[in-house]
């Protein structure tokens, strides 16, 4: 690409007041670029001004006016590209000239060794925007060559097939993978279910013989039962599907992954690549590796996972109080398979329950913990299933006891009418004992409503245990991916499969399969119906995405992917290891294989390249690297005292926004920082960090989202490997002969905006005392 | 409270609470609003969530023993106040209903009384009563004037029948003691047997409970703490002290002021009548005529603001017992009235007729006292008295 460029200064918003505009004007004539300015570019006059230049072939712009998070629908030029330099948030609304004033009297101005440090960071600021034009490149779409639009649903239940009757709606071919041999899955299984519609108070059939029948009626949707997935290998919009009946052994069974406690030798010393992958290829001999596609395969375009959950198992040893092991102390799973059968009896002797208590919580030293998997729905379970002992006896009584009764939205007017039973008693409680009396079972409870011990008498007691997702002990979806066949295990889902709770709900760390469902969470047929018909459109969307060759989500749009130079790998498989999303898969010689339509374009991979061969149009090693040594570094030979040089390099889907937030409020931080904004910390390659710091700046941070148990990084792991890649740099900081702390990293929320400012000042403080990088003028 | 509670739940009281205008005690969800809400309730176990929360678990024992239900003057600003539209005034009411029954011997007729469906049994018996003894005063009374001497039977002077429309030339005097004063005398005894039980499980509730610190109950401290509490009860302290109850205080207290005063007059004239000879009707300047008439006059107001209010009160539930004494009240009062104008105005067909339903109604109101609404008059007091004894805040 013959690139023209083309800088173009904004001077409105206050840019103009604060800043020389000739001397930005002078530092864009170093490169001889054409330079014009305008006090409103935004406006019809300014767009004009660079639409006319873009017509006699400008392609290559710098618009330094506002932040790139503002406008960008405006300043879109096709077939150009553009950075946006940050002048208005990121210079002059968070630097005000009260605490970095500017040359003012005429001895200032002409006084050539005055430090104009707001003026220096907007120069800088212009720099690194050329840089960076001259280094990036207009992406083209990745187009796959085969194509699928179809949609592949794992599980037969309520919410898998009101997520192909969605998607089918929508106009979509849709296959229903089902391991039973009938659909229906549990909620076929039960006796009445919650409400689904207003007013929401009273218990229904079930609904899942309409979908039956609709499913069996629509054309667009074909139904395998007593099948299951052996592999889903291949790329959205171009899965090789493989399936088979249940416990059969196939050639294509997914390969496994190298389990934790396979990765360390005897001594708990950490394998390398090479020795893991010896493991991989013994675990996985006579499966067909990841890289051959089933030629008998059926193609897809996306998954939607909804396999469902499965009633927790009786801990014995730790319920031994509440009489596990007696035949009428059951759970709720066994108690609704039993009042779908008939009347609810006392297994111990079949004579009608009538006094039935149902246990929410272990209750055991004080702990007021459910029991493990349990939530709103098991609480909901308990309250249908009282309704049931009442609708079998008349003079039947029902008790619940409850550390918590989670009912929510407008399942409260299920809990209030549920209430209004006269022969349902609800208490928050602990239950201490059950025990067995000559007729039946007395449970005391303690810290009730009604006193600090009672005792009730009953026929039958039912735990409540919960819904354990399906993908915890098995991957269900078998991704025949280098990485696993399953989610990766980041430890905060317990088994359920979630990228994001709050942000990002039906996503998982594959791109490509929607979870929908129990399986995402325990959640009632009202709200997997709901979850059907989301994770059903992000499946839509990821077709769509793949067809025309751009990200799906978070990056929805994105026509970059990486692009490797394989000429140069060293087969170090950190690429493959490092990526969230299990993009990767690697030959036998450990070549990574991209898979572009599964990657998210966060550039985790970029960041991890010890060789550096990876990147994108838009997005490089090289690219943020020429904006890192475009900025002046001054030294003691400019000024007596020169000022410092830190680098920000600040991720921006969180942070850079949280910083602008700071600007519009005029909070400041010092204007010696200069900050590039990153796709996420994921991204950065430790390169950047050293050339920054050879050539002179004092100091470097790294400003990411939050990691661990809320993590709010868009990519699940960015900044937290990013902490792992700066921990590692100690030792060559060291080497260096500079201090570790000149290299630091912080983790702000997006609406953290007063904060992110004062850590940025505290840092600079610090270096600060350090002093001068030693580096400087060299 | 450290042993342990066996629970059972009884479902009969449930459903009977419900039909007695506590038909919302299953929406509470223990957030204890009522309680903070409540202007009279203890800070040492307050009310009414507690009663609340054992109501809605059917435990009859918690409750009906209790003294705090009747602690409750029902303002409703609990029922108001509830998030959820729960009325806990109305449940304790209903409660109190449930408890005059518990108390009341003999029990089928405590039924009867809050049964709407046997009112007019209820009313035929003294219907019958009263006709009967009008047969006889009226076709009789000469037969009697002779057989127990003009004097005695008709309390005049001269021994002849008092001229003009008098209600003893309807049915007698003697007749109508005769019905009213034995009643009395079972109404006391009632009370008294309903009281002695009540009072020992008060006691037992609130050692049990820890609303007081004495152990063993002294029925001399007792009493005086019965009369201390009289004034508050006079003067309608706690009453007035609901916010939502000050129209309802004035009306309440009318109507206890108007019952007072026609007891007084009630005593007079019984002394008059039967030591003095002074055959009613009495004339209108006779100062007993005027606390009769005052109290009449305030009695209907005072029913007719009752019923108003209660009217206007949407989100206070009304039940066939609070009609019904509301109504019974207003009918004593109005009949009595009608019985002197008619007399005045010459009517005497009316008059009698009016002084006959008087009598129904005078029969309704004390023969059904202690299964009625009205035996909060006896509860209540011995409650409040029972607060002041134990001493809790």
């Amino acid at each position: 690409m013959q690139k023209k460029y083309g800088v173009y200064i904004c001077t409105g918003c206050g840019i103009g007041e604060v800043l020389n505009i000739e001397k930005l004007e002078s530092v864009v004539a170093e490169k001889r670029f054409a330079c014009k300015t305008h006090a409103c570019l935004c406006g019809q006059e300014g767009l004009d001004l660079i639409k006319a230049d873009v017509a006699e072939g400008t392609n290559a712009l710098a618009i330094a006016a506002c932040s790139r998070r503002v406008n960008f629908d405006i300043f879109k030029f096709d077939g150009c590209v553009v950075d946006r330099v940050n002048l208005r948030e990121g210079v002059v609304w968070s630097h005000s000239r009260d605490v970095f004033p500017g040359p003012v009297t005429e001895d200032e101005k002409a006084d050539e060794y005055f430090v104009d440090r707001i003026q220096q960071m907007a120069d800088d600021y212009i720099r690194m925007g050329m840089a960076r034009i001259e280094k990036i490149a207009i992406p083209a779409p990745y187009k796959l060559e085969n194509f699928s639009k179809k949609i592949l649903v794992i599980g037969g239940g309520v919410t898998g097939m009101s997520a192909a009757l969605d998607a089918a709606a929508a106009g979509y071919e849709v296959t229903i993978v089902e391991k039973e041999e009938t659909l229906g899955g549990y909620a076929a299984k039960m006796r009445k279910q919650m409400p689904v519609v207003m007013p929401f108070e009273s218990l229904i059939p079930p609904v899942v013989n309409d979908k039956i029948k609709a499913v069996e009626a629509s054309s667009k949707i074909e139904v395998k039962t007593g099948t299951v997935v052996a592999r889903i290998a291949g790329q959205p919009g171009d899965f090789t599907v493989t399936f088979k009946k249940p416990g059969e052994k196939i050639e294509f069974d997914v390969p496994l992954a190298v389990p934790e406690e396979q990765r360390v030798d005897a001594n708990g010393k950490a394998l390398d690549v090479d020795q893991i992958r010896v493991i991989y290829n013994q675990i996985n001999e006579g499966r067909a590796d990841v890289l051959t596609f089933d030629p008998n395969g059926v193609k897809y375009g996306a998954v939607i996972l909804a396999a469902g959950w499965k009633p927790a198992e009786v801990n014995a040893e730790a319920w031994a109080h509440l009489g596990v092991g007696h035949a009428d102390v059951i759970t709720n799973h066994q108690f609704e398979m039993m009042a779908k059968e008939g009347k609810v009896v006392r297994p111990s002797d079949g004579r009608p329950a009538k006094n039935v208590v149902f246990v929410q919580s272990p209750g055991k030293d004080g702990d007021d913990a459910d029991f493990d998997y349990c939530g709103s729905v098991t609480s909901m379970v308990a309250l249908k299933q009282a309704k049931y002992v009442r609708e079998d006896y008349a003079d039947g009584k029902a008790y619940v006891i409850y550390q918590h009764m989670r009912t929510p939205g407008l399942q409260e007017n299920f809990y209030k009418s549920m209430q209004q039973d006269p022969g349902v008693f609800l208490t928050k409680g602990e239950v201490t004992a059950v025990e067995p009396t000559a007729d039946g079972l007395v449970v005391t409870a303690g810290s009730t409503l009604l006193g600090d011990e009672i005792q009730i008498r009953a026929d039958l007691v039912v735990l409540a245990t919960g819904m354990v997702p399906a993908t915890k002990e098995d991957p269900v979806v078998n991704l025949a991916y280098r990485q696993g066949p399953g989610f990766r295990d980041i430890k905060t889902f317990d088994g359920y499969a979630d990228s994001n709770f709050i942000c990002f709900p039906y996503e998982t760390q594959r791109t490509g399969v929607y979870a929908a469902g129990a399986v995402r969470r325990s959640q009632t047929i009202e709200e997997s119906m709901e979850d059907a018909a989301g994770a059903a459109l992000k499946a839509i969307q990821c077709v769509e995405s793949a067809n025309r060759g751009v990200a799906v989500h978070p990056r929805s749009g994105d026509m970059t992917f990486p692009d490797f130079f394989f000429q140069r790998c060293t087969q170090c498989k950190r690429c493959t290891e490092e990526c969230p999303f299990g993009a990767l898969d690697d030959d036998e010689r450990g070549t990574p294989k991209p898979n572009p339509t599964r990657c998210r374009r966060c550039g985790t991979c970029m960041g991890a390249c010890p060789e550096r061969i990876i990147g994108f149009a838009d997005y490089s090693i090289d690219s943020v690297g020429s904006m890192v040594k475009s900025i002046w570094v001054p030294s003691d030979m400019d000024f007596t005292e020169p000022p410092m040089r830190i680098l920000g390099l600040v991720c921006e889907n969180d942070a850079y926004p949280a910083l602008d937030m700071a600007a519009m409020n005029r909070i400041s931080y010092h204007a010696d920082v200069r900050i590039i904004p990153v796709r996420c910390l994921g991204s950065v390659n430790v390169i950047w960090i050293k050339d920054a710091l050879s050539q002179g700046m004092d100091g470097v941070f790294m400003m990411g989202c939050k990691h661990g148990d809320d993590y709010q990084c868009h990519f699940v792991k960015g900044s937290e490997l990013m902490d792992v890649r700066s921990s590692k740099m100690g030792d060559t900081l060291v080497s260096l002969g500079l201090e570790n702390e000149r290299v630091a990293q912080f983790e702000v929320a997006i609406d953290e905006f007063d904060k992110a400012p004062e850590l940025i000042n505290k840092f600079v403080a610090r270096i600060e005392e350090l002093g001068p990088n030693p580096f400087k003028g060299f | 409270m450290t042993q342990k509670y066996m629970v059972e739940p009884d479902l009969g009281f449930i459903n009977e609470v419900i039909g007695l205008g506590g038909d919302t005690l299953k929406k509470c969800f223990q957030c204890a609003t009522c309680s903070v809400a409540c202007p009279i309730s203890p800070e040492n176990k307050p009310f009414p969530r507690k009663e609340m929360v054992a109501a809605s678990w059917g435990l009859k024992d918690k409750l009906v023993g209790s003294a705090d239900i009747w602690l409750c003057h029902q303002c409703g600003d609990c029922s108001t106040l509830c998030p959820r539209g729960a009325a806990p005034g109305d449940v304790l009411g209903a409660i109190r209903s449930y408890a005059i029954t518990e108390y009341a011997q003999p029990k089928v007729v405590a039924k009867m009384v809050n049964d709407r469906s046997k009112f007019g049994l209820l009313t035929a018996v003294p219907a019958a009563i009263f006709a009967f003894f009008a047969f006889l005063t009226v076709f009789g009374h000469e037969f009697f004037a002779r057989l127990f001497g003009g004097e005695f039977w008709y309390h005049t002077h001269d021994g002849l029948p008092v001229p003009g429309i008098a209600a003893s030339n309807f049915i007698s005097s003697w007749f109508v003691d005769i019905v009213f004063v034995p009643l009395a005398l079972a109404v006391v005894v009632v009370f008294g047997l309903g009281l002695k039980r009540f009072i020992a499980d008060m006691h037992a509730n609130a050692v049990l409970e820890g609303k007081t610190e004495k152990a063993d109950f002294n029925w001399k401290e007792y009493g005086q703490a019965l009369w201390k509490v009289l004034p508050t009860i006079g003067k309608h302290k706690k009453f007035s002290e609901c916010g939502e109850n000050r129209e309802r205080a004035t009306a309440h207290m009318m109507v206890l002021f108007s019952f007072i005063g026609l007891a007084v007059v009630t005593g007079l004239v019984f002394v008059g009548v039967y030591f003095l000879h002074q055959a009613t009707p009495y004339s209108q300047l006779n100062p007993i005529k005027w606390v009769a008439n005052v109290s009449g006059v305030a009695l209907i107001i005072g029913v007719f603001l009752m019923m108003k209010n209660r009217l206007a009160r949407k989100d206070q539930k009304s039940a066939y017992k609070d009609w019904y004494i509301l109504g019974v009240i207003m009918v004593v009062a109005v009949t009595g009235m009608l019985t002197q104008m008619f007399r005045l105005g010459g009517v005497a067909f009316l008059s009698y007729l009016s002084y006959y339903i008087h009598l129904i109604a005078i029969f309704h109101l004390f023969a059904y006292l202690p299964f009625s609404k009205m035996a909060h008059l006896v509860y209540r007091t011995a409650a409040m008295g029972y607060q002041e004894y134990s001493g809790r805040k």
